[in-house]
């Protein structure tokens, strides 16, 4: 139970890798766009979706 | 006089009774109905969608209204309706909440361990698992509806943790496997190639949808949130879109008098109790 109560508190983050970061890659094909610094669109949504999600774990929420 | 006065508070509340008994029982056939067909539809998006027979953009207009009314045949089955507890049948009653709520992804043991807190404590400060959506204005419950499920927000968890109840510690873990397997399959999805259909099927019709159900189901009927008891914690208000485009949620004072009486069988009954109503002095908002 401790274990899944950890995985939980991770949850937000393994949202952003699971889901986000495989969004925001497509919606950067979409658009035509690379990601940058030379980022491929997938590692660009790996790095965003891992930011994002951990600072939506910090605030508990992903809005406000 | 004092004797008198609740002598003929009792006397009015017999009649209440009496009243609202004419809506209870029978087969709800509408609320068993309902459920299969929309569920089997957004199952059936999936297919068609995935072979090309149903454009995506079509696709998410359906699932968003398969999403947004997901939820009321569930409420029926969360008050037994369907068939009541102790019934040979009951368990056709716990299939249909479960059916209903698969677009959802949500557990009827979720949904109704919290709902009967609602019903319990109606906006109670801090025993109402509804309660984050207190706002004096539409537009105020409109972005509580928008942040509800936000872990900061969130009343559900923190209600199933304190009430510590084996139905409640049941509900929790159903509740941790529904969000593990909703993000195992979105992520499955979204990795293999199909993010726009995992996105526009289910991750953003749901989010869109569960902020008109908060919004009808928990603002509306219950605003401003400041008022408890039987008579002055739900009211009923004129919606601009009509009872059905509501969610029926017109008349949700009926649900919260007699949680029993069929979704669809509310109109006729907030017409028949309606003087006595008045005569509690309810807020029927112009109704």
């Amino acid at each position: 139970m401790r274990l899944i109560g950890i995985a939980f508190g991770f949850g937000p983050i393994l949202f952003g890798i699971g889901f986000l970061a495989p969004m925001i890659a497509a919606i950067l094909e979409l658009a035509r766009l690379s990601g940058p610094f030379g980022l491929s669109p997938i590692q660009f949504g790996l790095v965003l979706g891992i930011v994002l999600g951990a600072v939506a774990r910090r605030r508990k929420t992903w809005l406000w | 006089m004092a004797v008198v006065a609740q002598v003929s508070q009792q006397s009015l509340r017999a009649q209440e009774k009496a009243i609202a008994d004419r809506f209870i029982g029978g087969f709800p056939w509408p609320m068993v109905i309902w459920p299969f067909v929309n569920t089997t539809v957004w199952l059936s998006l999936w297919p068609l969608v995935f072979a090309g027979l149903l454009p995506l953009w079509a696709g998410f207009l359906i699932a968003l209204l398969n999403l947004s009314v997901s939820y009321l045949p569930s409420h029926d089955a969360q008050h037994n309706i369907i068939f009541p507890e102790g019934s040979r049948w009951h368990w056709f009653n716990e299939f249909v909440g479960w059916v209903s709520v698969i677009p959802m992804w949500i557990p009827l043991s979720v949904l109704r361990v919290t709902h009967y807190e609602h019903h319990r404590h109606a906006n109670h400060p801090d025993l109402d698992p509804d309660y984050p959506m207190a706002a004096p204005t539409a537009l105020g419950g409109l972005g509580k509806a928008i942040v509800k499920s936000q872990p900061r927000h969130d009343r559900y968890g923190e209600t199933l943790n304190r009430l510590g109840t084996p139905a409640s510690r049941k509900a929790m873990l159903h509740a941790m496997i529904a969000r593990v397997s909703q993000y195992t399959i979105l992520a499955a999805l979204a990795w293999s190639g199909h993010v726009w259909e995992a996105l526009l099927l289910w991750w953003l019709p749901l989010k869109i949808s569960s902020v008109y159900i908060n919004f009808y189901l928990s603002w509306a009927p219950h605003r401003p949130m400041t008022q408890q008891g039987r008579y002055s914690d739900t009211r009923a208000f004129r919606s601009i879109w009509g009872n059905i485009a509501s969610s029926g949620m017109q008349y949700h004072i009926i649900h919260h008098l007699y949680p029993t009486i069929p979704l669809y069988r509310t109109p006729a009954a907030f017409r028949a109790l309606r003087p006595i109503l008045v005569q509690r002095g309810c807020d029927l908002g112009g109704m």
